[in-house]
């Protein structure tokens, strides 16, 4: 089979939650993010960068469904009834921009640090007859010593997105995605999906990646505090070398509708691990409910050890 | 070869991203595709719409199921260039397997290593990368070195350190942890090329060698090695593919690297005794050669179960792997445990009563 190639297709964005998304082979009435009916055509937009590289779906329409109905199964049990009768709205693989950041970390720490040490200290106690006496145990204390330093790395595969229709902290809730399956960016991988155009520059992205590789180093320098327990951890982190490509990711974005007077909510699935991010919506009147009776449990519990004290 | 700007490793054939750093590689422009968006692929067999299925991971016409090889391989598979010879013959292998099964305890069942039934005895060249490189290596650690009221103190540095010839599994068939109780074992100064016929003179270091890797990591180390080597059983033996690319195992090499400076940072500890080693590498130049390491597998059956050994390629003492236990004893020396503290409690309150 020989391949061609043709122009770019046609550019939708929706009005509601602002994302730009292409489509080519594939027709949509609602935008796939929010499912919104204000989706309207519009030219691509220019300066677009190049994707380098992208992740590729791992499994088709049915594969996604049979994830969320799994996890809509799982839901707890103040989740929303209506939920066992949701439909699905417009349930849409899309290829997602998001930058992939990469640096060089060193951060300069000081902390103080604890090292626990016993010591047997004398007590006095009175006994059942009344009289005092004294007696001795061991007991643990913790000295705190002042420990600086430095801490160096390189902090790999931050992924930021690059969406207006699904921010970075809903993409964080399905990472993270195995990069040691990511490929060379090729117009044939994502041909007959839908993929939105970059809409979030690339500064912006590259900030918001920086916050997340000092979050990652944050974390790192816990794990590298030696001692029993530390406080005052404080660091400064330089990063150099720092790296940003535009890239794809593979999310299925489903529009769950649950009640008539309701607005659909938003579930979006790693398109590559299946990974789930979402909040089914709580019903409150089940929390009502089982607020007040714990509530009248206590009660009823108080009620008959005060009884029990009675003469 | 290019070095990665960022922390000099070589890059390699396939490499996307660096193998350290992750910094990525960059193609020539007349490489890159400039085409961005999605463009309507057309099967020019039945002029469809070609679309990704991600079943096959590759583009394939919904109409006539012809499925469209994806540009270029950017990931290919890697497999061994160099190798490290079998010197454990059949025999020899098959008798460690006996001696093991004849030491496995008291819980063992007594006839195990007679009625063990060997059902396959397999030669494998499990893959694995040989790194060298070189690291800034920040550390922290508590040592009794001026301790005050605790017997410890906190202590951090920074050292540089060059690491030579770590092994980094990436094998299939052997799980991690085993490819790690074989490693120390085996003798790297033996490494030659794959694809060496017997009787042929050993492959030095500059032929054994893949793209100038393993600086001087091994220069003068064939002389005179594998004197007496065994090395029939490459015929048949299984050569692994990587399970990884190299660029794609950066975790599993900065996890053994870090493994290896844990224990070298020690002597930069100040005192005597020491604990809550921890390590933050930098990694720098890295070289990597894919190696075969030998093993034999074997597969064996005691009352109709299987279980599974592995003997060492090139040291015949190095055996493990899963045995029958005899559940008969395990409950009769947990009864007797239970009889002993039945006894016990008894002897106390009797003893007790009494007084």
């Amino acid at each position: 089979m020989v391949v061609s190639e043709r122009a770019p297709t046609s550019t939708f964005s929706c009005q509601r939650c602002g994302a730009s998304l292409a489509f080519e082979g594939v027709r949509t009435q609602t935008c796939p993010y929010c499912a919104s009916p204000n989706f309207v055509e519009r030219p691509p937009a220019a300066d677009q960068p190049d994707p380098a590289f992208c992740v590729t779906f791992a499994g088709d329409a049915e594969w996604a469904r049979t994830r969320f109905e799994r996890w809509l199964g799982s839901r707890s049990m103040f989740a929303d009834s209506a939920l066992k009768r949701a439909t699905v709205e417009d349930m849409r693989g899309v290829y997602l921009p998001a930058y992939l950041y990469s640096a060089v970390a060193r951060s300069d720490y000081t902390a103080q640090i604890g090292e626990h040490y016993t010591e047997t200290e004398t007590y006095t106690t009175t006994d059942a007859q009344g009289n005092s006496k004294t007696e001795t145990r061991t007991v643990t204390r913790t000295e705190y010593r002042p420990l600086s330093g430095r801490h160096i790395g390189y902090v790999t595969d931050v992924i930021v997105s690059a969406s207006a229709g699904l921010p970075n902290e809903e993409l964080a809730r399905v990472e993270p995605f195995d990069l040691r399956q990511v490929r060379r960016f090729s117009p044939a991988l994502v041909s007959g999906w839908i993929h939105e155009e970059f809409s979030r520059d690339a500064d912006a992205c590259k900030r918001m990646s920086r916050g997340e590789a000092v979050d990652e180093v944050g974390a790192r320098l816990r794990r590298f505090m030696p001692g029993d327990s530390y406080s005052d951890l404080v660091w400064r982190t330089t990063v150099e070398w720092e790296s940003l490509d535009p890239m794809l990711v593979p999310v299925w974005v489903f529009a769950v509708r649950y009640r008539e007077d309701k607005p659909p909510f938003r579930v979006v699935i790693n398109g590559q691990t299946g990974r789930i991010g979402g909040r089914a919506p709580l019903s409150w009147l089940k929390i009502t409910i089982a607020c007040v009776l714990a509530l009248a449990v206590i009660a009823a519990v108080i009620y008959l050890v005060h009884q029990g004290q009675q003469p | 070869m290019t070095a990665c700007s960022r922390c000099a490793t070589p890059v390699e054939d396939g490499d996307l991203r660096c193998a350290i750093c992750a910094l990525p590689v960059p193609i020539a422009v007349a490489a890159v595709s400039r085409a961005p968006r999605a463009q309507i692929l057309r099967c020019t067999d039945c002029a469809a719409a070609v679309a990704f299925d991600p079943a096959v991971q590759a583009p394939r016409c919904a109409f006539c199921g012809a499925t469209m090889k994806v540009e270029h391989p950017v990931d290919p598979i890697e497999t061994a260039q160099l190798r490290i010879p079998f010197i454990v013959d059949r025999e020899t292998a098959t008798a460690s397997l006996r001696g093991w099964l004849g030491k496995r305890g008291f819980f063992a069942p007594k006839t195990l290593r007679d009625e063990a039934v060997l059902e396959s005895f397999t030669p494998l060249c499990w893959a694995g990368w040989l790194v060298n490189a070189t690291a800034a290596v920040a550390w922290t650690a508590d040592s009794d070195a001026d301790s005050h009221r605790s017997a410890w103190a906190p202590h951090a540095g920074q050292v540089s350190l060059g690491f030579h010839n770590i092994v980094v599994p990436a094998s299939r068939g052997l799980d991690h942890g085993e490819c790690r109780l074989l490693i120390p074992y085996y003798d790297l100064s033996q490494v030659v090329a794959v694809g060496r016929v017997d009787g042929e003179p050993h492959a030095g270091p500059a032929d054994a060698r893949v793209d100038g890797a393993m600086d001087g990591a091994m220069d003068g180390a064939m002389d005179g090695a594998m004197d007496g080597a065994m090395d029939g059983a490459m015929d048949g033996a299984m050569i692994e593919s990587f399970d990884a690319q190299r660029s794609a195992a950066r975790k599993q090499v900065q996890e053994s690297i870090e493994l290896t400076a844990k224990v070298r940072v020690e002597e930069h500890i100040p005192g005597r005794r020491f604990r809550n080693v921890h390590v933050a590498c930098l990694l720098e130049g890295q070289t990597t050669d894919r190696v075969a390491f030998p093993a034999w597998v074997l597969a064996y059956r005691y009352r109709d179960v299987a279980y599974r050994a592995i003997v060492h390629g090139q040291r015949p003492e190095v055996v493990f792997g899963s045995s029958p236990k005899d559940w008969k004893k395990i409950a009769l020396v947990m009864f007797g445990i239970a009889a002993l503290i039945a006894v016990i409690a008894a002897i106390v309150w009797f003893a007790r009563r009494g007084g």
